[in-house]
């Protein structure tokens, strides 16, 4: 028997399981749209070429001081949803108003027209819990994102992943806290980096530490992601940071998904 | 000299009252005297603004108690609330008329009750059920109605047209005049309106007030009265009396949705579509809950009035008190909108328009539950103040947003209320080169400006001084915007920082 010979058949079951895994979790199947960041390097870890659509995506900060950070981040993603549909943004977290109140002006500077948002702030987290589920079912909005503050538990969060599956569109939540959503799809960390620098040494675009914590169907990693202020685009850091950090995140990623 | 206070004070005022015992109201000054009483006090003698003391010697053992008239309005602006039942229009009696009553405007309401003796009926019955002696009278004028209430028989209906013979053989007191000119007409031996209708005005108009001839007027329908309606009545209303009292929200929503679906047709007709709906809930024992629905775009649909009053309900679920239930529902479209015909064709119905109308459905459904202040949009305002380039809206706007520059960044955070801050710069007017905010320390690593931001030219320096604003990124790589407040040297000695948002 050729060694090679039992390889591809093992590929094979190997992704015949996947598929089943798929249907007995109730992922979304693949064909299914996703919310791609633009960068192969990225998209490819990703199950559908970018975020599900009909899933929970969860974002955390690294540290609470990186929060503003995890707040860009998630604003540059919904940016990225395609045509002028409206978004929703529902704001319940002490934590995050501590750093402010979304600012129209600088939203836009992350490449998102603060036209198409719709800004809902509620009292409590029941409340906002409510108002995001309400949010998903009524499928107006072409995306929902919540900065939810308190616990999270496994019904809620069910809950929200029904909801989103149901109606076929991404749910971004935001967790200033860090705690993590049970049911969320992928889980995604942010820390603040040092921006990058045009040659006269002004700033032209922000960098974020994203690591890739857990992904269903998908490799786990860690990038240096870049954002450009004029193209309002993804991009990976050059070399200079990458190596170190590509060569580690790509030994974890293996390790976790074994 | 407080004696009768302290009097007060030792007998617990939550004793009942005897009703058919002298009992008098006073007014709270040192002085006390009497400003309402009751029959028994009556047929002993006493009358209104007689003092307490004298009323004491003559009769020995009176009730009193400390008149109210803050409770006492309030009171009777619930019951008049009551009353929108029998028709939406209802004015409280103001000073001139005193204050005890209101009138009920009931043109082209009294069929409902099947007839005007039968709508007096009804409320005489209810009023006595609440145990409230009323004297009620119906008349084509206001004016006409207050006099034949007041000094002519109970339960009265003046028929069209008979205004100024009803009014011949009533006293003078029953123009609602000031007292000095019901005096000065006694004593002139004019006791009668009859003694005034149709003599000649010269005379009286040099000798009275306006007032005289003003209400004399009025009560003979010559000249209008406008009345102070506690709530303008909507143009579209609907209203449904209950058999049996309801108390469930089911029940509620149900009749609410019926309630809609009368008024449809009215608004189909006239192209309008609602956009606040007030829902009135008549509570057996005469109390009126009120809910108040809005919308953001004019609906025609009862499922979705339906399903905004049940949201409505679920957030007041704590303040709705059913008791015995509710007799009666009414439901009124306070801001009707034109509204575009519906497209009833499929194949033109795009996805969009089809979105956009799922997220209006939404956005109310939010409000409903969430409170009106906490769904909305953001708008840009011209102005390079950061606080006033902004400014939240409750429908979607149509300006557009400048394009963002990245010369001149802006954080999208930010802060309410810019933070103190303790900066060190190497120069005064100079980049920060260490700050402490929040007690944290952070090293600049990197600081991009200053952007030179003013006050509008009429806004002077020292409300707004001018503002050098600053990227600033530290050692980890987080970024904040900061602020100098004033120019060093020119504006101010010693400048201030401040911290004002944060960057992704």
């Amino acid at each position: 028997m050729p060694p090679a010979a039992p390889s591809p058949s093992r590929a094979e079951i190997v992704a015949d399981l996947r598929r089943h895994l798929v249907r007995m979790e109730g992922m979304p199947a693949d064909g299914e749209d996703g919310l791609s960041f633009g960068l192969s390097a990225l998209d490819a870890r990703l199950p559908q070429g970018g975020l599900a659509f009909g899933a929970v995506h969860e974002i955390a900060p690294a540290n609470e001081a990186d929060l503003p950070s995890a707040f860009g981040f998630l604003l540059a993603l919904l940016a990225r949803m395609p045509e002028r549909s409206p978004l929703l943004l529902v704001l319940s977290s002490k934590k995050l108003a501590r750093f402010g109140r979304p600012h129209g002006h600088g939203i836009a500077g992350l490449g998102l027209d603060p036209a198409r948002l719709i800004l809902v702030e509620t009292a409590d987290e029941t409340e906002a819990l409510w108002a995001t589920e309400e949010a998903v079912r009524a499928r107006g909005p072409a995306a929902v994102a919540a900065a939810l503050g308190g616990r999270l538990d496994l019904k809620a969060s069910q809950r929200l992943l029904h909801a989103a599956r149901d109606a076929r569109l991404p749910l971004l939540l935001l967790r200033p806290g860090g705690e993590s959503v049970p049911t969320a799809t992928t889980r995604w960390r942010i820390a603040a980096a040092p921006g990058t620098r045009d040659r006269f040494g002004m700033l032209s675009g922000w960098r974020w530490q994203a690591t890739l914590q857990r992904c269903r169907n998908g490799r786990p990693g860690e990038w240096m992601l870049e954002f450009d202020h004029a193209t309002h685009r993804f991009g990976l850091a050059a070399a200079v940071a990458g190596a170190s950090l590509a060569g580690g995140g790509a030994t974890q990623a293996l390790g976790r998904a074994g | 000299m407080h004696r009768w206070l302290a009097a007060e004070q030792r007998k617990p005022s939550g004793a009942p009252v005897d009703p058919r015992a002298p009992f008098v109201l006073t007014d709270g000054s040192d002085a006390p005297r009497i400003t309402a009483l009751n029959p028994a006090a009556q047929a002993s003698g006493l009358a209104v603004g007689e003092t307490l003391a004298d009323a004491r010697a003559r009769i020995g053992a009176l009730q009193v108690r400390l008149a109210e008239p803050a409770a006492d309005t309030k009171a009777l602006t619930r019951l008049a609330q009551w009353a929108t039942r029998y028709t939406p229009s209802v004015a409280l009696f103001r000073e001139e008329s005193g204050t005890d009553g209101f009138f009920l405007d009931a043109t082209g309401a009294t069929h409902l009750q099947g007839g005007e003796d039968k709508l007096l009926a009804n409320l005489a019955r209810r009023l006595h059920a609440f145990g409230l002696p009323a004297r009620l009278a119906l008349a084509e004028t206001a004016g006409t109605a207050w006099a034949v209430s007041h000094f002519a028989r109970d339960r009265a209906i003046v028929p069209a047209g008979t205004e100024a013979e009803t009014l011949t053989r009533l006293p003078v007191e029953g123009l609602r005049l000031l007292p000095e000119t019901t005096l000065t007409l006694r004593r002139l031996g004019l006791k009668r309106i009859g003694d005034l209708i149709g003599k000649p005005r010269a005379p009286f108009a040099a000798r009275f007030e306006t007032e005289l001839l003003l209400r004399l007027d009025r009560a003979l329908g010559i000249a209008p009265e406008p009345l102070a309606l506690l709530t303008p009545p909507p143009v579209y209303i609907a209203t449904r009396s209950l058999l049996e009292p309801i108390d469930s929200e089911d029940a509620i929503i149900a009749v609410a949705t019926r309630l809609m679906q009368d008024l449809v047709p009215r608004l189909e007709a006239d192209g309008a579509g609602t956009r606040s709906l007030r829902l009135s809930l008549y509570r057996v024992d005469g109390a009126v809950q009120r809910l108040n629905v809005g919308c953001t775009l004019p609906t025609q649909s009862p499922d979705h009035v339906a399903r905004l009053i049940r949201l409505k309900l679920e957030r007041l679920a704590r303040h709705l008190e059913a008791g015995f239930g509710f007799e009666t529902l009414s439901l009124a479209v306070t801001v009707a909108e034109p509204m575009k015909p519906r497209q009833h064709t499929l194949a033109t119905a795009s996805e969009e328009a089809e979105r956009a109308q799922r997220c209006t459905v939404l956005l109310d459904a939010l409000r409903q539950r969430l409170g009106p202040q906490s769904v909305h949009h953001l708008a840009p305002v011209a102005s390079h103040w950061p606080e006033r380039s902004e400014t939240l809206t409750v429908t979607p706007h149509e300006a557009t947003w400048p394009p963002a520059h990245s010369a001149c960044p802006r954080p999208p955070l930010l802060l309410p209320r810019a933070e103190p801050a303790e900066v060190m710069a190497l120069m005064p007017d100079g980049p920060p080169l260490r700050l402490r905010w929040r007690g944290r320390l952070h090293a600049v690593r990197h600081a991009q400006g200053p952007e030179r931001i003013a006050a509008e030219w009429w806004r002077t320096a020292r409300d707004a001084p001018t503002r050098d604003y600053y990227l600033v990124e530290d050692e980890a790589g987080r970024r904040l915007w900061l602020y100098r407040e004033g120019i060093p040297g020119r504006e101010t000695a010693a400048a201030r920082w401040f911290v004002h948002g944060m960057f992704a």
